[in-house]
């Protein structure tokens, strides 16, 4: 049994903000209260061992839910694997993620559904859930089987890395999908209007001369697959929203009551155009960095609830591959361990985001958008928790790193603020920033 | 000026007189001034020219031909300088094709900047014959180069240093010798 | 001035007081080309590398020249384009070089940034012979070169930049370069190839060439690269050259005797008429010249100095 002495509790699902005593027992949070005794613990605890922790100066949340990483396998483990994925996502305070399904090959059938998700539970660390594809092969026609693939553990289809190009096929997809109960997920990107882009199409990159991606390629599909869900009444979530005119959309849609849900990336909340360099591949991503305006318009979209949910959409690659002339590094950042930390540092020390609203849009939100568990520390829920120091600080360093991939643009920066212990399931799986032994 | 000065070689009358008496020499040497041309270095052998032009005038109411020669490109010690060089333009107005040509110096020492200067005017044209005029030579050469024609013979140790001030370039008109305070040479 | 940069990548990051300091430097270097004996034996015993992944036989045989011309060893690696993605990346390359202990690299890439990207890399320097669309920092220095040699100090005057802006590493390292130098710069081109997003580089925009020309003292045509065409940037190149080509009789709209420039190679009849290429007003022979004397300048000023081998 764990109890987590004077801790602040910060648990959106029950509007809970607030110093409380903890008790952990056989993988479930067993009960909260304001204040306590040793003899009351050990009354409750009827004879098993007790672990105390001393909470005082640091918070303790529901275990965060990633529902956008991409863990590389099958296919392309000198990226990343399900297991050095999960133990990133833990050691940066995510005790659930769920795996895109643009592996090699692709998420699109059952088999390699229960694959991934028997994958992750071999490697014991944070909850890996699989995403399969929305067509078959990815390939923006069939679509795939939704319902076996749910039974197999699917979270969500998604063909993210790639639109769904053809309308009908999406509109299909959104109606088909009704019957298995979970989202499709949108890589809201016109391929045509992206082209060979590299970055945001501005003045940024009219200066370095480097392909832009205007801001239209993104808008004018999440401008359809709005219309198209409101239409059908499908269940849709986009996925890495970057631009004020997708924001502006979706507030729209959802004053009309269409059931959308939307994610922003902590990148985009941080980074925008102006900032980055001719060689910065770390910052090469896509969505592609904004305009200072749209990280703007994304913190509000985020304060308002416009935007549900903060995803990583952890992008692991090698060091080989980021290592090149900027135009032909691949897309990414690989976030889990970092991600957290860098939301505490450059949005809520400044308090352009509570602490409160991160908590929920990256754990409550998510659990209930997808259906999962966690996300809530009400007696009784599953044990998957955080504890985070604000004043713990470390300058991020290629050998700390769990995950296989270094392409962060923290590399060698100092960040402060970050998850102390993990728990998943009542299980301690990191201490002190680092990720236990099975 | 580093060092601390330790004698006064010329004044501004030794500086004329040996000036003169170069011209004369020159004049002398070439059996007058037909195809003769000066060529002064930078950058206190242009200032030196000049004056030598004007004492050959006055000699022989005849203006020789006068040209600048920057010798940066053609030293041999350019990695071994700290500071980079700033290369200045050769101007010299006159084709030295089967000319006399004067190269003419402040200090002759190691000989280095002499054959570089050699080295520059060939690239320029071929003369029919280059000499060279100094107004102090201070000896310790490193390269079989004399001077044709000297203003004063300076025995000097390496230690020191022959500084030549001249009114067109630095508002002064002496030769000094100093010292280093402390030795920084390798 | 103290010269103290190892590579020369964009123009962007250099003051004017370098920019002014290499076009001395290259007036020196001019003088020197003009002689009937064009040997140095400034940088004997210094390697020179031409790394170049673009065909592009004119700039590379000018550093080429430049470099020999200075006394320095220069070697010319062509690489073909498809090795970009095949072959040996361009870091695992820049290793080599610099195991092979070059003292200069003059790299052309299709990528913008990737001379950067070689800079930070290896201990020698590098030039920047044109990245991708970012920049070609030779270019602007000879077209500033041959503008001045002809029309005195451009402070104050007036440049108009026809044609491809938005491809084109040309434009960029020239619109930086002269409005350091207090140039009034135009960018003109159908909006496709002149989008807004270029005032990113702080000059003036517009799509109609008549109504920019009027006070003109340069006008410099682009090369526009044929395939764009297919891309939907423009309709065809009778249109093109119809609201964009330079023409005698569209030229004498600037009232005064401007001086014609071009990048080369030309597109005759697209961008230029062969009348106008042909005329004295175009000092397109002129910049080829120049840009020897720019490269020898900025080759001496780069390895000239001091070594970069320690002894």
């Amino acid at each position: 049994m764990w109890w987590l002495k004077d801790v602040w509790v910060i648990d959106p699902s029950q509007t809970l903000s607030a110093p409380r005593h903890v008790l952990i027992k056989g993988g479930q949070v067993l009960e909260m209260f304001a204040s306590m005794t040793e003899e009351e613990v050990l009354t409750i605890a009827q004879g098993e061992s007790v672990e105390t922790i001393n909470g005082e100066g640091k918070f303790l949340f529901p275990g965060l839910i990633d529902v956008h990483t991409h863990l590389r396998e099958p296919g392309q483990e000198e990226k990343e694997d399900i297991l050095s994925g999960s133990r990133a996502a833990v050691r940066g305070g995510f005790t659930t993620i769920l795996a895109m399904a643009n592996t090699k090959p692709v998420i699109d059938n059952r088999a390699l559904i229960e694959f991934v998700r028997m994958q992750g539970e071999r490697a014991g660390y944070a909850h890996v859930l699989p995403i399969g594809t929305v067509t078959k092969g990815m390939q923006g026609g069939e679509l795939v089987e939704m319902a076996d693939m749910k039974a197999g553990g699917a979270a969500a289809f998604s063909d993210d890395g790639k639109n769904i190009q053809n309308a009908e096929v999406m509109r299909l997809a959104l109606e088909y999908a009704k019957i298995t109960g979970l989202p499709i997920i949108s890589h809201c990107e016109d391929k045509d209007l992206a082209g060979e882009g590299q970055m945001r199409r501005g003045m940024v990159s009219a200066r370095m001369g480097l392909k832009g991606i205007p801001a239209s390629a993104e808008s004018v599909i999440v401008a359809r697959d709005l219309l198209l869900a409101e239409e059908t009444g499908g269940k849709l979530h986009l996925a890495h929203i970057s631009t004020t005119e997708s924001v502006d959309l979706i507030r729209q849609a959802k004053a009309r009551g269409v059931n959308i849900t939307a994610e922003v990336n902590p990148h985009h909340l941080i980074f925008c155009d102006e900032e980055m360099g001719i060689t910065d591949t770390a910052l090469k991503v896509n969505p592609p960095l904004g305009s200072q305006k749209d990280r703007e318009s994304l913190i509000e979209g985020l304060r308002d609830g416009t935007l549900d949910m903060i995803a990583t959409d952890h992008a692991p690659h090698t060091m080989a591959e980021k290592s090149r002339p900027f135009a032909e590094a691949p897309f990414g950042i690989a976030s889990l361990e970092t991600a957290l930390s860098a939301i505490w540092q450059h949005l809520v020390v400044p308090g352009r985001l509570s602490f409160e609203r991160v908590i929920e849009a990256w754990s409550v939100s998510p659990a209930k958008r997808f259906g999962l568990p966690g996300g809530s520390l009400k007696p009784g829920a599953i044990a998957d928790m955080v504890l985070f120091d604000p004043d713990f600080s470390e300058v991020i360093d290629s050998t700390q790193l769990v995950s296989k991939a270094r392409n962060t643009p923290f590399l060698g920066k100092n960040l402060q603020g970050f998850p102390v212990m993990v728990w998943v399931e009542g299980q301690l799986v990191q201490k002190n920033r680092t990720v236990l032994g099975k | 000026m580093e060092g601390t000065i330790k004698s006064k070689i010329l004044d501004a009358d030794g500086i004329r007189r040996a000036i003169t008496r170069i011209a004369h020499e020159i004049v002398e040497k070439n059996k007058g001034t037909d195809r003769l041309v000066l060529v002064g270095i930078r950058r206190r052998g242009v200032p030196l020219a000049e004056r030598i032009r004007q004492y050959i005038e006055k000699l022989e109411g005849v203006q020789v031909p006068l040209g600048i020669l920057d010798i940066t490109l053609y030293r041999d010690d350019l990695s071994t300088i700290d500071i980079h060089p700033v290369v200045h333009e050769t101007d010299i107005p006159v084709s030295i094709e089967g000319k006399s040509v004067i190269l003419v110096d402040d200090v002759l020492y190691t000989g280095r900047t002499a054959r570089a200067a050699l080295d520059a005017t060939m690239d320029l044209g071929r003369p029919a014959r280059i000499q060279l005029a100094v107004l102090v030579d201070r000896g310790h050469r490193e390269l079989p180069i004399r001077a044709d024609y000297v203003g004063k013979n300076l025995p000097t140790s390496r230690r020191e240093i022959v500084a030549v001030r001249l009114q067109e370039v630095d508002k002064e008109e002496d030769v000094l010798l100093l010292e280093h305070e402390e030795d920084t040479s390798k | 001035m103290k010269w103290q940069r190892k590579d020369v990548l964009a123009i962007e990051d250099m003051s004017v007081d370098e920019i002014r300091h290499i076009l001395h430097t290259a007036k020196v270097m001019k003088e020197i080309l003009m002689r009937p004996i064009k040997k140095l034996p400034t940088l004997k015993g210094k390697s020179v590398v031409n790394l170049f992944y673009e065909a592009s036989t004119r700039t590379r045989t000018s550093f080429e020249m430049a470099g020999k011309v200075l006394g320095a060893d220069t070697t010319s690696i062509a690489v073909a384009q498809s090795s970009v993605s095949k072959g040996e990346s361009l870091y695992d390359t820049a290793k080599t070089i610099q195991a092979m202990r070059a003292d200069l690299v003059i790299i052309r890439h299709s990528s913008s940034g990737s001379a950067k990207f070689l800079a930070d890399i290896l201990d020698a320097g590098v030039i920047n012979a044109g990245d991708g669309q970012h920049a070609h920092p030779t270019q602007a220095l000879l077209d500033i070169f041959t503008m001045e040699e002809q029309l005195g100090d451009m402070n104050g005057k007036k440049v108009v930049i026809v044609g491809d802006v938005l491809h084109s590493r040309v434009a960029r390292s020239n619109a930086w370069c002269l409005q350091k130098l207090g140039v009034d710069v135009t960018f003109v081109g159908p909006p496709t190839l002149v989008p807004f997003e270029m005032e990113g580089l702080g000059v003036k925009l517009a799509h109609d060439l008549d109504s920019v020309l009027p006070g003109a003292d340069v006008v410099m045509a682009l090369r526009l690269q044929l395939e764009r065409q297919k891309s939907g940037l423009f309709p065809s190149l009778r249109e093109y050259s119809q609201l964009y080509g330079l023409t005698t009789e569209r030229l004498k709209k600037t009232e005064k005797q401007s001086i014609i420039l071009h990048p080369g190679p030309m597109n005759r009849n697209v961008e230029i008429s062969d009348e106008v290429a042909d005329s004295a007003q175009a000092l397109i022979e002129r910049q080829v010249t120049n840009g020897v004397a720019i490269r020898m300048a900025l080759i001496y000023l780069l390895i000239g100095g001091s070594s970069n081998v320690v002894a």
